[in-house]
């Protein structure tokens, strides 16, 4: 693409808004016709794979002889082995899919789908804790954010009438994208909510004007039980937290108890998969969802990670099978969802002693959607020769990705991270990738 | 000089009385305090110590503690070995056998080998039953002792040490092992030296197995490693070098978190005088044969399962780890001398000092607190007891900004409304169920930094409907395994809803219904009450999810 980062902006029509770093955004419904409700805004699915997921187990360099020096044990073999199914998925001559990646393979070829390769964070940390905090919260290295990335865009973004689905993770605890003062909803189960109404008046509910208080300036009292306020502050916190929860789950009650609800499609029977399919119920029924993310753990593969089958490609698949059933079950909706995969850090590229890999530098993405210019590659691939790894062991960073975040929210929101100086100590893309559809 | 400040200390604090203006004085911040001030009444003092000494208080227990006054309470806590604890330990032993077995006896009791190589859907069936009952055991017995424990310090020390030394019993033979590594390890040196600990976790097959130590070895020669660099993008790969990718290597899990969770801490890499991946390689290098295992045949006499060092895959190349130089020949002795002296690394003392308050006191505890607690661990070697001693006896500890400033995670929640209605806890299948709904299942962090204890990591939109959820099941006696006893409710006025939210609130609240927001409570809570549904509304309002 030839045009700049600001020409891009104005092509997508949204450059003229506050400098304030606020404002209400409009709404960009050039994705299609909301079917059935009011068209709302576009919907972006983080899923976050905790661990630091294997770049290249996901997406394999076949055509490299390279690979297979340095993966003797848990590399994929090519395409044309003996038994196909256990090869790689090829799309090209040199990158293919892992085995277990029909599905998102299928979006691929569709057009649908584009992965992101040696992409991640400018800070060399290969900590998970560390990596984690900095990739969440979109600050690689500075430790005074606390925000999580997608809470700041939803809280700058925010309006008297937001809906109270504006943005929901369906674990136990919120992710740390999602935390910070934007009430984000967290909630692992739909069974226990008929308990919240009877806590409605404990926790400042029945009063109705002060439950619009609190949503209109959530988080107005700055700060938090135990920090530098005062523990009135802190009982406040669990008050506002108790009130955000109850008006929430009760929306969430009336569109997920819906009753006679199918899914277009059958969804892996897994943790991940129910989580997709809510949250495609929630898309469907123009609930207002905009911002969903979710946690999957255990991809820390020190050993036997497996190369077709064993670990990874059970994980993988799984990933797969479900992103492939959100697709399809979204139908038209996907026009103005993009589910956008990440893991903290890649792994060595050489393997381990145990058939595994250990922490290591540069990753991948995964982005998918109507909206994603798919098909293709993104980000820059330098190869596997030990000169070009990052300190000749680990995949480099050639991507930022505060990059790929920032071109999602552009593109789709309208919303100018580098205008809001949303990403500290950020320099913007001047070529951006192209990753949306303009 | 570390006994004399804490006297001095003591002879300046009070439960009423001029601490504020003291610490004011001496020139001490006081800006975390709140609006209670720094001080408290003796009854707030008693709550305070067991809230967060104890997992809450039990009926009639602040009284108790008032009249005995908070601070030889918290003496007689520290002194952990001389408080009588036999009913709490035949209980344990009794039901959950487990927690008193050797790895060996755990593995042929509940991993027994099939008896011939192609083993039955029965046999499989049983293992995996005996499987489950283990973890059930391990499980249970972490929420039995917290909720009876009469060593109640050493519990809320147990859960802090537990998720330091975080083993997920999800992760290979980790449930096998993990009941002895909290026997063995936390409980035995928890009220000792750090140091001792640390090398025992080191040494535990549990971390090793959880943290893939077990599987580390001895890396490629550096010319060895050339000639796979050279050969890496040729089509043809002489044997020899082919063989050579194959060979096993190093693993560096366990030396990266070694380092950064269980000791350093993470603001530790790359600062000065701090760790670097450099040094975390050539740590992993320095640990290589650190293994789990058996010597010889059991049933032949040789030694039982534990810690073997291996020497085969041990390298023996010369290492350097935070400057200190290994010449590779002392083996096993080289990590020993390298863990021995982690331990009492001045950041380790810095870090451990910071968690422990953390804990402790205030999620975000003032510096000079940690400053004066990571001093007494330097001086003192790493003893631990007299570093929570520090802690307990500081001025911070019972400063009012500090009282009831933590939001009780999901685990010190469910444990206190267990304590605070003298639940009678017979069975844990509805406390852990509600745990694992609450986003904390007991030796289920699958991450190796353990459950978080702040509130920034617990208090989300959403998560108190599981906490409701949980004081009303318990309150109708609809929790597997748990159930609050008759006396409880014989003991409730009946028929004045005024009168009834007032035992509550004593019963239950700290500073009962001087509380602040109980007139707001009490209003909301409405006056058509009924006993259980009382409880469940005390126990699921803001205050209680306070520490």
């Amino acid at each position: 693409m030839g045009t700049t980062r600001r020409q891009f902006m104005k092509q997508t029509g949204s450059l003229a808004l506050g400098a304030a770093g606020m404002g209400a955004l409009g709404t960009r419904a050039v994705f299609g016709a909301g079917g059935g409700g009011t068209p709302g805004k576009p919907t972006v699915v983080v899923l976050y794979l905790r661990g630091g997921s294997d770049p290249l187990s996901a997406l394999i360099p076949y055509g490299d002889r390279t690979y297979y020096n340095l993966r003797p044990t848990i590399g994929v073999p090519g395409p044309n082995g003996e038994n196909r199914r256990s090869g790689v998925i090829a799309l090209n001559d040199y990158f293919g899919f892992h085995p277990s990646m029909m599905g998102l393979a299928r979006l691929y070829k569709k057009g649908l789908m584009a992965p992101i390769v040696n992409a991640g964070s400018t800070h060399p940390t290969r900590s998970h804790f560390d990596a984690q905090d900095f990739m969440e919260r979109a600050a690689p290295g500075v430790k005074s954010v606390t925000e999580g990335w997608l809470n700041r865009y939803l809280y700058m973004t925010k309006t008297g009438d937001d809906s109270v689905l504006r943005a929901v993770s369906f674990q136990p605890v919120l992710p740390r994208s999602l935390r910070g003062q934007y009430p984000a909803l967290a909630v692992p189960e739909k069974d226990a909510q008929a308990s919240a109404s009877v806590f409605a008046g404990l926790y400042g509910c029945d009063d109705a004007k002060a439950t619009v208080k609190l949503q209109a300036e959530p988080g107005s009292k700055k700060v938090a039980v135990g920090g530098q306020e005062d523990k009135v502050t802190g009982r406040e916190r669990i008050i506002q937290a108790g009130a955000q929860g109850i008006a929430r789950l009760g929306r969430l009650n009336e569109v997920l108890g819906a009753k006679k609800y199918k899914p277009a499609t059958k969804y892996p029977k897994t943790r991940l998969g129910g989580q997709f399919r809510d949250i495609a119920k929630l898309i469907k029924a123009d609930a207002g969802l905009e911002v969903a993310a979710i946690d999957y753990n255990g991809w820390d593969h020190h050993a036997m990670q497996g190369a077709s089958y064993g670990v990874f490609g059970e994980m993988m698949g799984n990933v797969s099978n479900t992103i492939e059933a959100f697709v399809e079950d979204l139908g038209p909706k996907i026009d103005q969802t993009v589910v956008l995969t990440m893991s903290e850090f890649g792994r060595t590229a050489r393997e381990n002693g145990n058939s595994g890999s250990d922490h290591g530098h540069g990753g991948y993405m995964l982005a998918v959607g109507g909206p994603i210019n798919g098909g293709r590659f993104y980000g820059k691939w330098t190869g596997l020769s030990s000169r070009s790894l990052y300190e000749g062991r680990d995949m480099p960073v050639h991507t930022d990705f505060r990059d790929v975040f920032a071109e999602i929210l552009a593109g789709l929101y309208g919303f100018q991270a580098d205008d809001h100086q949303f990403f500290p100590e950020y320099d913007a893309n001047d070529k951006p990738m192209g990753l949306i559809k303009v | 000089m570390r006994f004399k400040a804490v006297r001095y200390k003591r002879s300046i604090r009070s439960c009423g009385g001029v601490l504020a203006v003291l610490v004011g004085l001496c020139g001490l911040s006081i800006s975390w305090a709140g609006e209670t001030s720094g001080t408290l009444t003796d009854e707030q003092c008693a709550r305070h110590v067991l809230d967060r000494l104890g997992f809450g208080a039990g009926p009639g227990e602040v009284d108790r503690v008032v009249e005995m006054g908070w601070e030889a309470w918290v003496r007689g806590q520290l002194d952990a070995g001389a408080i009588n604890n036999d009913k709490t330990n035949k209980y344990v032993l009794e039901h959950f056998p487990s927690l008193g077995m050797t790895m060996d006896q755990v593995w042929s009791a509940y991993n027994p080998p099939y008896e011939s190589g192609q083993p039955t859907v029965e046999q499989i069936a049983r293992r995996n039953r005996l499987r489950y009952d283990l973890n059930r055991e391990l499980v249970g017995s972490v929420i039995y002792r917290a909720v009876y424990s009469e060593r109640r310090f050493e519990e809320v020390m147990a859960e802090f040490w537990r998720n330091h030394f975080n083993i997920d019993q999800g992760k290979d033979e980790v449930q096998y092992l993990a009941a002895h590594h909290e026997q063995t390890v936390i409980r035995r040196y928890m009220f000792g030296n750090f140091s001792d600990m640390l090398l025992a976790s080191a040494r535990h097959p549990a971390m090793l197995i959880y943290l893939d130590n077990d599987v580390s070895q001895k890396p490629l020669s550096d010319r060895e490693q050339r000639m796979l660099v050279r050969f890496e993008n040729k089509k043809y790969q002489p044997r020899s070098v082919a063989a050579l990718g194959r060979q096993r290597g190093l693993n560096e899990n366990y030396a990266r978190e070694l380092m950064e969770l269980h000791t350093l801490g993470v603001g530790s890499e790359n600062r000065k005088g701090g760790y670097t991946q450099r040094d975390v390689t050539e740590l992993a290098r320095l640990l290589t044969g650190w293994t789990a295992g058996r010597t010889g045949d059991s049933m032949t006499g040789g030694e039982g399962y534990g810690f073997r060092f291996r020497k085969g895959v041990h390298d023996v190349k010369p290492k350097v780890v935070l400057g200190m130089r290994f010449n590779g020949r002392e083996g096993e002795a080289g990590g020993v001398r390298f863990i021995r002296a982690l331990a009492k690394h001045d950041q380790t003392a810095r870090f451990i000092s910071l968690k422990l308050c953390r804990y402790l006191v205030n999620d975000d505890p003032p510096g000079e607190l940690v400053d004066e607690v990571a001093r007494v661990f330097e001086e003192t070697g790493g003893d631990l007891t007299a570093v929570y001693e520090a802690i307990l006896f500081s001025d911070a500890f019972m400063d009012g900004g500090n009282y009831r400033a933590k939001f009780r995670t999901p685990f010190e929640f469910v444990v206190a409304s267990l304590r605070a209605t003298g639940a009678e806890v017979t069975g844990f299948g509805g406390t852990r169920e509600a745990l694992r709904r609450m986003g904390q299942p007991v030796y289920g962090c699958v991450d190796p930094t353990g459950y978080d204890d702040t509130a920034e990591a617990w208090l989300d939109p959403g998560v108190l409907v599981y906490r409701w959820d949980f004081a009303l099941r318990l309150a109708r006696g609809d929790v597997a395994g748990a159930k609050i006893p008759d006396s409880f409710w014989r003991g409730l006025p009946k028929n004045d809803p005024a009168e009834l939210k007032r035992a509550l609130a004593e019963a239950l609240l700290a500073g009962g219904v001087e509380s602040e927001g109980w007139d707001e409570m009490d209003k909301a809570m409405g006056e058509k009450l009924k006993p259980r549904r009382a409880v469940g509304l005390v126990l699921g309002s803001p205050m209680f999810q306070e520490q």
